[in-house]
């Protein structure tokens, strides 16, 4: 048997105190979309099409709801992301009967998709409605399998799916860390959502570390949690939009 | 019949105490009929089997094969064949999946808590109560598969040691579901079981062929004995008192698959309380329901008699007043306490999309209380008939509300909507419904329907005395 | 089992069989994983390689990074180092894998055997289609006689092309794609030549603006370069120690854009240059800003009436006086034209009006202002690809009406779809005998060609493009192939140098290259030494791995140009009043085509990502819909879902209606890029086209695309169709219950 001579790169993950979280600047969110498709493409979510999409079938990750406030002339649209909020006291680990979805030493809600039986207890128990079900095969069509990202695994009819803070490469970056003998650096972690957004609305990083950019972001006067009454205890702040801040 | 029942110590004319001694001589087939007319009644719907009754059970079986088919086309293409769908994740699949425990808690509530109570007007009908119960659970535990978006992993949700070390989560009221319908069903199985035992060495002795070594195998040799009646009775009691704590608790872990979620209008304490009182409405309309039907179709009439439909008809109704109570205190709670989802759900209800279902689930429960408070509707077997499927239509209608009705609005209205029932789903019900006929029908013709010796104890218990001039019937305490 | 050793080949096939037999089903099939025989040299197993290239999913040209792993393209990353995107994509460049996988590609070379219109295609091999090609070439009795038309070429290949057809005698192509057209890319060319003497494209530097009038420009969503105008705009409201901008929007229909800004002025549709003009008074007038004196400009604005301009827009005094003084109090005002605004027949005379607000406040060359982009230091890069206006493509379609065009090529356009339907490009073609496409798919135009020669995807070709509008800084953004190509495809570049060739001559010295790699490094050499690059190296061939490396060329640090207003007008300036196609009585709805922040042009429909992305403000997929005002739908009796028939003067359609506050009650809008016939099994057969209804208007004619001046009529059909949004609409756009 041999010896560990140093800390194993698992090791070194359980050992961190970890939290990872969002920061979502609303002030700076332009509803483009370009997170949406980010994550299709780096997380192998299947598109269904306009017959299921318009029986509610879709299975969008991330979505940007719309607002309408007020009546013309005086009318205003917002918008906010909507993503898996990480809860610290997540509604949907504790009714799967069979331990698919659980919470990481990390503050992640993982969601293991080979062991999900379909119950969809889950998405009925998410207040935030975030949780996709995969009502049919996803289908791609070749050559568009070509593209799916390896480092996600396919998933098959009757699995819970969402989003899991780009759990790839969250592991990719703290492996090569370890590997390398140095610390994971604020901002080396971008989920492909925080990367693509052109207007910087998205920070992704560790809450429990006060240095963080995310952390200094959530401390922010104009910081928000969504449904926070409910005490799901999110991962993910938002920025009040709108207002200024001199 | 006369309106005034003369009370035990009245003085009677002697006229009208013959009459009376008829009454309660046939009430109680107290010299009416000999044992072995009795068991030749009972037997003899059985063995017979005349067109009508295949037809039934062809269309039955075509239904149970057409939701067969269904629920493979579903498994192969997706739960997305049904009309399932983001919000609405649960449909009608878990609103049967409700109905049907809630209908399989009639057996218990007349084979265990009556025989507690002692009330004999249960005799003649438990054997049709208790296998009402199993099969009904077994209908209902055909849900928690079908359901499945993976049924074929679906043995992840039972304990057993693996490689990986793996256990289901036992924290998930689908595992409490799982437990507690699997005990209900093994308990109300054996209690229907046990209770068959006498009656199915009875109906040994007098049959031939396939029926007769059927009945050999399942009555274990019963011979009658003092030391065999003793044990089963034993049985029976600890049976009929165990088996209420586990009636209880199934429904309130059905409630609690809901009650334990955030989602508006399920999180509520009265959830429990409230299944329950549903579900022992339901149960005993359906146990009408089917009690009418058979008592028809298999010639029971001298078994099945005014007096126990009177009584059942009392029961649905102090039931359905229970569940109008229950249904009143969650409401007026809801709707004074003003959540505003809640406050959107309940205007969805009473005047939105949801108001047909909703009006018709007040009525069809409402209605038939207010008609059963009458002895006359209770004792016409028509009215009773038409009232008691119209309660277990508005229960029906009150499961599907209750899980699709809130899964279709939820905190964040950009992620609201709305739930249509295809194809798959309503053959699948059908299936289920169909299956459940299916196999009453057939139970009652491969077992005797009621409960000979029941009967023939109760008998042993009355009896006329003569005191001085009155003819008085009397009752014996018997273990 | 236990105690006996079970051998390595038992397990296996025991392994083997019970994994077929768990997966019995007639849908599995058996995939046989190859390795590499022989590898590519920077292939490691489950390691990536990224390769550096260039956006081309719009004219913009944001850099990209691509993720490759197994010789598979897997991911679109921007690219980080490039000063456009620095590192950000949008969702139309997120989506260009699906262009290199889709399925609808074409596989080889092709003819349409079974006639134009048929769809029954033919391979070819490449040496017979280019023998047909060139001897057909050779054959041509007069050069002027070839016609190409190009989409949005990438500048190297506009290089090429344009030395090719001067090299043949052939007259020069026509540029255009729709998307450049609603940019107004042609509208700005010209304006920024009347104020500023040149012909490029202004850079606007929203990053440190404070006030930002925008008029019509839809900058967050597709307008010239959304992702740097994104970032920009992120920078802006909350980036910036001097405190958050302010954005106002002008536009008749509250766009995606118009929701990210504080303030959304709902003017009537054409009436941009009116207001702005009356602005400009106003500041003039009350001597408004601290930029200085207005004296020089008073004569800018003599023949302005700001009563009439109040009467016109419908907008108060009161109003225009609180915009003009929003806009002239604040210390970096910016005002920007463009997107709807270039639609109108007064477009030009608009933009100029509002270009004369930064003018009159002196933002020309000062931060938060408008700048002119500094020019690559390099004769191959001076001259980026010019868009055509529409007269030139109208004198192409009645060249080609009247038999003058005997052989037609296009590449990177559309035009039968993109074009609006009374330009009948369709019927044109039937003209011409001999019509070639580059395209890699099948689409409209194509279905009506005889031979079509397929390019490579742009994530299998090479080029340059020199990024216009530009940053901060000269950037030629460079583009390489990130996996070999997937089909028999070939690079319109390589067909043209080989054509050239053969046919010898002037044509063949103009363009001495042996293929595109070739021109491309020799372009590339022109950048060696200089000394303002980001990287240098001692050898061009260097220099040109390090090209690749990066993505492209740009300078090390910003250089932008201050804008001498050389064409300030000397008279008053006078907006005339937008003119409509279709009289209000019979029509009495504005048409507002808009173009799709996915599908933009048209081009991104046979990508299922963005057929399923949902519409940002109105959540709607993979259909066609019409935006109806809540008191005009009212009026119509319509509601959401309704199916109404939409008529203009010169066409109709049917779309689905989606009741949308954000819209003048008198305008509606329907999005651009849908109602394909073609272009694949994502893209046909869904939807609307818009552009089917545009009337022709006396403007269209001189060249002026006004594709903003049509007027519609409403009716119910009296059918419903449920539109796939993802909102619900019981929701009613409620953030939460109240």
């Amino acid at each position: 048997m041999a010896k560990a001579v140093r800390a194993s790169a698992e090791q070194k993950l359980e050992e961190n105190n970890r939290r990872w979280g969002m920061v979502i600047d609303l002030d700076r969110c332009t509803g483009c979309q370009a997170c949406v498709v980010a994550c299709h493409a780096e997380n192998n979510v299947p598109v269904v099409g306009e017959h299921e999409a318009t029986r509610g079938h879709s299975m969008h990750w991330i979505r940007i709801e719309r607002y309408w406030e007020g009546e013309y002339p005086n009318v205003k649209a917002r918008f906010m992301p909507v993503l898996c909020q990480h809860c610290g006291e997540a509604p949907c680990e504790p009714v799967c009967p069979v331990f698919a979805t659980y919470h990481t030493p990390e503050g992640l809600n993982a969601q293991v998709y080979n062991r999900c039986i379909g119950t969809r207890f889950c998405g009925a128990a998410c207040p935030y409605k975030v949780r996709a079900f995969n009502w049919f095969r996803p289908d791609f069509p070749e050559p568009l399998d070509q593209q799916l990202n390896p480092d996600v695994s396919v998933r098959q009819r009757g699995i819970i799916e969402k989003c899991s803070f780009c759990v790839q490469r969250i592991r990719r970056v703290e492996l090569d860390a370890a590997a390398s003998g140095r610390e994971v650096e604020d901002g080396e972690v971008q989920p492909a959502c925080v990367q693509s957004c052109p207007p910087s609305a998205l920070i992704f990083g560790d809450l429990n570390d006060p240095e963080s950019e995310a952390s200094q972001f959530s401390r922010s006067r104009r910081a928000f949690r969504l449904l926070d009454f409910l005490g799901t205890d999110p991962a993910v702040v938002y920025l009040k939009g709108g207002e200024t801040n001199v | 019949m006369s309106d005034h029942e003369p009370m035990a110590g009245d003085s009677v004319l002697p006229e009208r105490q013959s009459e009376l001694s008829q009454e309660y001589r046939e009430r109680l087939l107290l010299a009416q009929r000999t044992d072995a007319e009795i068991n030749a009644a009972v037997l003899q719907p059985m063995m017979e089997t005349g067109p009508k009754f295949w037809i039934t059970v062809a269309i039955l079986v075509a239904i149970i094969l057409w939701g067969l088919y269904a629920w493979g086309y579903m498994i192969y293409w997706g739960m997305g064949t049904a009309g399932i769908n983001n919000p609405v994740y649960w449909g009608l699949f878990i609103a049967t999946f409700i109905f049907w425990v809630g209908i399989s808690h009639a057996g218990t509530m007349i084979s265990a808590v009556l025989r507690i109570f002692k009330a004999d007007w249960r005799r003649p009908i438990t054997r049709g109560a208790e296998a009402m119960t199993a099969f009904a659970l077994l209908m209902a535990g055909l849900y928690p598969f079908i359901h499945l978006g993976r049924v074929w992993k679906f043995y992840w949700m039972l304990p057993y040691p693996n490689n990986r070390f793996m256990w289901p989560n036992f924290q998930s009221p689908l595992m409490w579901d799982m437990v507690a319908i699997f005990t209900y069903l093994i308990g109300s199985s054996l209690y229907l079981y046990l209770a068959l035992i006498p009656d199915l060495a009875m109906a040994r002795d007098h049959s031939v062929g396939w029926r007769y070594k059927l009945y050999r195998t399942f009555a274990l040799g019963w011979r009658g004995t003092e030391g065999e009646w003793h044990k089963l009775h034993r049985a029976l009691n600890i049976f009929s008192v165990i088996i209420i704590p586990v009636f209880l608790s199934v429904h309130s872990i059905v409630a609690w698959d809901f009650a334990v979620t955030i989602q508006p209008r399920w999180h509520s304490s009265i959830l429990a309380p409230y299944f329950i009182m549903g579900a022992v409405y339901s149960g005993l309309a359906a146990l009408a329901t089917i009690l009418v039907i058979v008592r028809k179709s298999m010639r029971l009439q001298e078994f099945l008699r005014r007096e126990h439909f009177d009584a059942l008809g009392k029961l649905v109704m102090v039931a359905g007043l229970g569940w109008i109570y229950f249904w009143f205190a969650g409401f007026i709670v809801e709707w004074y306490g003003n959540d505003p989802v809640i406050r959107e759900l309940i205007h969805d209800e009473i005047t939105g999309k949801l108001a047909p279902l909703f009006w018709l689930q007040m009525t069809a429960n409402v209605l038939p209380v207010i008609f059963l408070t009458f002895h006359k509707i209770r004792t016409n077997l028509k009215w009773l008939l038409g009232l008691t499927l119209l309660i277990n239509v508005g229960m029906y209608t009150e499961r599907v509300l209750i899980v699709v009705g809130n899964l279709q609005r939820n905190y964040l209205p950009f992620d609201w909507g709305t739930y249509k029932p295809t194809w798959v789903e309503i053959s699948i019900v059908a299936m289920t419904f169909a299956g459940f006929i299916l196999l009453y029908t057939l139970f009652s013709r491969i077992v005797p329907y009621v409960p000979v010796w029941e009967i023939k104890e109760g008998r042993l218990r009355y009896s006329l005395r003569r005191i001085g001039r009155l003819l008085v019937p009397t009752a014996a305490e018997i273990d | 089992m236990v105690g006996k050793e079970i051998s390595r080949r038992t397990f296996f096939k025991v392994a083997a069989g019970a994994a077929a037999a768990s997966g019995l089903s007639p849908q599995v099939r058996r995939i046989a994983l190859e390795p590499f025989v022989r590898p590519p040299e920077e292939e490691l197993p489950g390691r990536a390689t990224w390769f550096a290239s260039t956006c081309r999913q719009c004219p913009a040209g944001c850099g990209i990074i691509v993720r490759v792993i197994n010789g598979r393209a897997r991911k679109i990353e921007g690219n980080p180092n490039h000063p456009l995107n620095r590192g950000k994509l949008c969702a139309r460049g997120q989506s260009g894998l699906q262009v290199l996988y889709n399925p609808d590609r074409l596989h080889n070379a092709v003819r349409q055997s079974g006639g134009r219109g048929s769809r029954i295609f033919s391979p070819i091999p490449w040496d017979e289609a280019l023998n047909e090609l060139s001897a057909t070439l050779q054959s041509l009795r007069d050069p002027q006689a070839l016609a190409v038309l190009a989409g949005q070429p990438s500048d190297h290949l506009y290089t090429i092309l344009a030395s090719f057809l001067e090299g043949v005698g052939a007259p020069p192509a026509v540029i255009f794609d729709l998307h450049s057209a609603l940019d107004g890319r042609a509208d700005y060319a010209s304006m920024s030549s009347r104020w500023f003497g040149e012909r490029q494209l202004p850079i606007y530097d929203l990053a440190h603006a404070q006030v930002v009038f925008s008029f019509g420009a839809n900058l967050l969503e597709t307008w010239m370069s959304p992702v740097a105008q994104s970032a920009a705009y992120g920078q802006m409201r909350q980036g910036s120690l001097g405190g958050r901008g302010v954005f106002v929007q002008f536009e008749p229909r509250l766009s995606a854009t118009g929701a990210s800004a504080d303030e959304w002025i709902p003017i009537p549709p054409g009436s941009e240059g009116i207001i702005a003009l009356a602005l400009g008074r106003i500041i003039v007038e009350e001597n408004l800003g601290r930029a200085g004196k207005h004296n020089g400009h008073a004569h800018l604005y003599r023949n302005v009436s700001v009563a009439d301009a109040a009467q016109a827009s419908g907008f108060s005094v009161e109003e225009l006086r609180r915009l003009a003084h929003l806009f002239a109090e604040a210390d970096r005002p910016l005002a920007i034209p463009g997107g709807q605004l270039t639609g109108h027949t007064n477009s030009a005379q608009a933009m100029d009006a509002v270009m004369a607000l930064n003018v009159i406040m002196r933002r020309l060359g000062r931060s938060g202002g408008v700048f002119m982009p500094q020019p690559v230091p390099a004769e191959r890069f001076t001259s980026p690809a010019p868009t055509s206006n529409l007269d030139e493509v109208l004198d192409l379609v009645e060249r080609m009406r009247s038999g003058d065009v005997e052989i037609f090529m296009f590449h990177g356009a559309n035009p039968i779809y993109e074009l609006p339907a009374w330009v009948g490009f369709k019927e044109a073609l039937e003209e011409v005998p001999l019509v070639i496409s580059f395209n890699p798919f099948v689409d409209e135009t194509a279905v009506q060609a005889d031979l079509i020669l397929p390019d490579h995807t742009y994530l299998e070709g090479w080029g340059y493009q020199v990024v216009s509008p530009s940053i901060d800084r000269p950037v030629v953004s460079g583009q390489q192939p990130v996996t070999q190509p997937l089909h028999d495809t070939r690079s319109t570049v390589d067909i043209l140098l080989s054509l050239a060739n053969r046919l010898g001559g002037t044509v063949a010295r103009d363009l001495p290259w042996n293929d595109e790699v070739g021109f491309l490094e020799e372009s590339s050499a022109q950048l060696h030494d200089n000394s303002i690059s980001i990287y240098d190296a001692r050898t061009p061939a260097g220099f040109w791995s390090l090209w690749r490396q990066h993505g492209g060329w740009w300078s090390k640090r910003e250089i932008k140009r201050e804008p001498e207003a050389v064409g300030m007008p000397k008279e008053a300036m006078t907006v005339p009043a937008a003119t409509f196609q279709g009289d209000e009585a019979t029509y009495p709805f504005h048409l507002m085509p808009y173009s799709s922040l996915t599908l933009s042009d048209g081009r991104g429909a046979n990508q299922p990502w963005l057929q399923e992305t949902p519409d940002p403000m109105t959540t709607a997929r993979w259909n066609t819909w019409i935006e109806i005002n809540p008191e005009s739908a009212r009026s119509l009796a319509v509601r959401d879902n309704d199916m109404v028939n939409v008529t203009s003067a010169f066409g109709s359609l049917q779309a689905a209606v989606v009741v949308y506050p954000g819209i003048r009650p008198d305008t509606v809008a329907i999005p651009i890029g849908q109602g394909h016939s073609d272009y694949g099994r994502f893209a046909a057969m869904r939807g609307a086209n818009v552009m089917d209804l545009l009337t022709p208007s006396p403007e269209d004619q001189n060249g002026k695309f006004t594709f903003g001046a049509t007027r519609v009529r409403i009716e119910k059909i009296g059918q419903m169709k449920p539109l796939a949004r993802l909102e619900d609409l019981d929701g009613e756009g409620r953030e939460s219950i109240r």
